[in-house]
């Protein structure tokens, strides 16, 4: 049996050997770390447009990345009415803290890529999958009515169901070219069981998964919404 | 000469061997000791993430038993199992920090799976069971040894369930429906009827996947059969 | 309230700490030889689990967080501080039992330190970190796994009491077989998904 005060002094000296060596560790890693992280979210929505890169996502460096976010990549930031506010940046905006703000104080980002084929819009959407929620990033072309690409994301979709959204290629594929606009109307896109009935503004959901594809559906119908006001004053200048 | 031989011997010998090799089949600490189940097999959707996982295991079990057998002549009793668990945590955070930093990616898809090496009873079991009685290089061995029995089962349940359930290994696109992969099932046809299973993918596969390879292994080895 | 409601119900049976993510497992299998048993550590875990989630959000946001009471980022202690608050709650659980309440002692007593490294218990924390739950939130996710462990558990073992009068292959009887079982028990769990009280609330 040790004595009393031997346990307490071994307790001490390990608590504080154990806390400085992680300190320093932590602090010696932390720029890495925060780099690793913004490169992440830029890869993120670049997957939306990955076909209109000059190289796959993967073969790209984390400089390359970067680099092109500095180049090509335009970012704007808007209000709730879809007024462009200065002085912020687009990779500062996090949806998901947007959400606790009242809605009319909310600010959502846009992205406008130039590729050689002209501009792409990228817009951000948020909404409930199944079991928590679910996100994507849109990209327009030029005319703010045909879909250029996706790209989703989720917190906890079930493995195998509701998380193809993200994990199966073919979900997100079905997306380019589909309308958001018929004639003037706002009609979004839906995500349909049993067959595409509208080619225009329907894609196929996932078998198993009908709530994670409604989630979608809603997630794109109330999302885009939000960003109607800015293409139209986009369409007119 | 003889000096040298007789160190290695010492580093390598029959017993240090027996000690690396037993983990990984008579006394594989998954299918045999039922121990550490818990925190691994959500990571075994992928081959690349059990592989991870595996590496960070061997990491934390080897330096814990190392670090352990080192101090067991100064760790008061009464504190023991603190101790212990502060040992293994520190290691658990230096692996974790150090995986944010170098594949970030990875990292985000491990997310809680890191820390949970902490309560992985692998590593508390080898403690008390070996560091706490043997020297250190001995338990730097036997924690190399169980981390690489268990990453083996990791491995096998990742590749099957990769294979059957996407098609591909280690991200290597091997069997699916469109030119990308392999073999093209759409073009090719001997593999026309094949469809990428998404059961394998649910949760309730690993299970399925390690049953039967406990199956295997008993059948070849009927010593380890449970009687009860 | 419905937001609250669907945390529990998720917890308990789709995300199920042992049947979606394996948690516990260890114990899990040890432990299910027999109901009787199997009912005392469920119910020590939903205990422990109940009492640790919220400390742990409170050590969480008040200690380690940026906003917390030392203003910098201590994230990097979370794992030591989070398991160290589940070893001394255990200690103290198991010491306040004994004392006020002797007939619980000795029906969940020799259950009590094998919790501490209980995956599951752990799990709960860290799982609570991850998905940035409130307090209300982390109360109700602690209460609901530990529930969803403990129903695993009972049927498990309600099971295994069963299955040794079958003709099972030699080979796969008592480990093999509990594993494919589990495997079983997660799949029919995993029909009750497409409930989701959150749509009949509103």
């Amino acid at each position: 049996m040790y004595s009393n005060k031997y346990v307490t002094i071994y307790t001490l000296v390990m608590t504080v050997i154990v806390s400085v060596l992680l300190a320093l560790l932590f602090s010696g890693l932390k720029p890495i770390h925060d780099a690793n992280e913004a490169v992440f979210k830029k890869r993120d929505i670049l997957k939306a447009i990955e076909e209109y890169l000059p190289k796959p996502l993967d073969e790209m460096s984390d400089e390359e990345v970067l680099a092109m976010f500095e180049e090509q990549i335009e970012q704007q930031v808007l209000d709730a009415e879809g007024n462009v506010i200065e002085g912020i940046k687009a990779d500062e905006i996090d949806l998901a803290k947007e959400e606790k703000k009242p809605v009319d104080e909310r600010k959502y980002p846009v992205f406008i890529y130039n590729s050689d084929k002209g501009k792409l819009y990228l817009v951000a959407v948020r909404g409930n999958g199944l079991w928590d929620k679910i996100w994507g990033t849109i990209a327009f072309e030029e005319d703010f009515n045909t879909i250029a690409g996706v790209s989703f994301g989720h917190v906890g979709e079930t493995p195998g169901l509701g998380a193809e959204i993200t994990d199966n290629p073919a979900f997100p594929a079905q997306f380019k070219g589909k309308k958001i606009f018929e004639g003037d109307k706002y009609v979004s896109v839906s995500v349909v069981k049993g067959g595409v009935k509208d080619p225009e503004h329907q894609v196929d959901a996932i078998t198993g998964a009908t709530i994670t594809s409604n989630g979608v559906t809603d997630m794109l119908k109330e999302g885009l919404e939000i960003y109607l006001p800015y293409f139209e004053s986009q369409k007119k200048s | 000469m003889s000096e040298v031989a007789t160190k290695k011997e010492g580093l390598f010998g029959k017993k240090e061997r027996k000690m690396l090799i037993d983990p990984l089949n008579d006394n594989n600490p998954i299918t045999v000791q039922v121990l550490g189940i818990c925190s691994a097999l959500a990571v075994t959707t992928l081959v690349s993430k059990a592989l991870v996982m595996t590496i960070a295991v061997i990491f934390v079990l080897a330096f814990a038993n190392l670090i352990v057998s080192l101090l067991r002549k100064g760790i008061p009793k009464q504190i023991r199992m603190i101790v212990q668990l502060v040992v293994i945590a520190t290691l658990v955070t230096v692996v974790e920090l150090t995986l944010k930093a170098v594949d970030y990616p990875i990292w985000k898809e491990l997310s809680v799976y890191i820390g949970l090496i902490i309560t992985n009873c692998i590593v508390m079991g080898r403690l008390e069971a070996f560091a706490m009685a043997n020297k250190p290089w001995q338990s730097f061995l036997d924690g190399v040894g169980n981390g690489l029995g268990y990453g083996i089962i990791l491995i096998l349940v990742a590749t099957a369930r990769e294979i059957f359930g996407k098609g591909s290994f280690m991200g290597f696109q091997i069997i699916g429906p469109s030119a990308d992969y392999l073999i093209d099932t759409t073009t090719n046809p001997w593999f026309s009827w094949y469809m990428p299973n998404n059961v394998m993918v649910l949760p309730a596969a690993a299970l399925f996947v390690i049953g039967i390879i406990i199956w295997i292994q008993r059948s070849r080895n009927p010593k380890l059969i449970d009687i009860s | 309230m419905g937001e609250l409601f669907n945390i529990f119900l998720k917890s308990v049976f789709i995300e199920n700490m042992v049947l979606a993510y394996f948690l516990g497992m260890c114990s899990f299998l040890a432990v299910s030889k027999s109901v009787k048993t199997a009912m005392g550590l469920g119910a020590a875990v939903v205990f422990v689990l109940t009492l640790t989630v919220p400390i742990n959000w409170v050590i969480n946001t008040y200690l380690l967080g940026p906003s917390g009471v030392f203003k910098t980022d201590l994230t990097f202690l979370r794992f030591i501080l989070f398991i160290a608050t589940i070893a001394a709650s255990v200690q103290l659980v198991e010491m306040v039992v004994e004392k006020f309440s002797p007939a619980l002692y000795s029906a969940l007593g020799i259950f009590l330190p094998l919790i501490t490294v209980n995956c599951a218990i752990l799990g709960g924390a860290l799982f609570m970190v991850a998905r940035e739950y409130d307090f209300a939130e982390a109360a109700t996710f602690g209460f609901g796994s530990g529930v969803g462990f403990a129903l695993a558990i009972v049927v498990m073992a309600a099971i295994r009491e069963k299955i040794r009068y079958s003709d099972v292959p030699a080979p796969l009887r008592g480990l093999g077989i509990a594993f494919i079982l589990t495997g079983l028990i997660g799949m029919a769990f995993m029909s009750l998904m497409g409930i989701n009280p959150a749509n009949y609330m509103n």
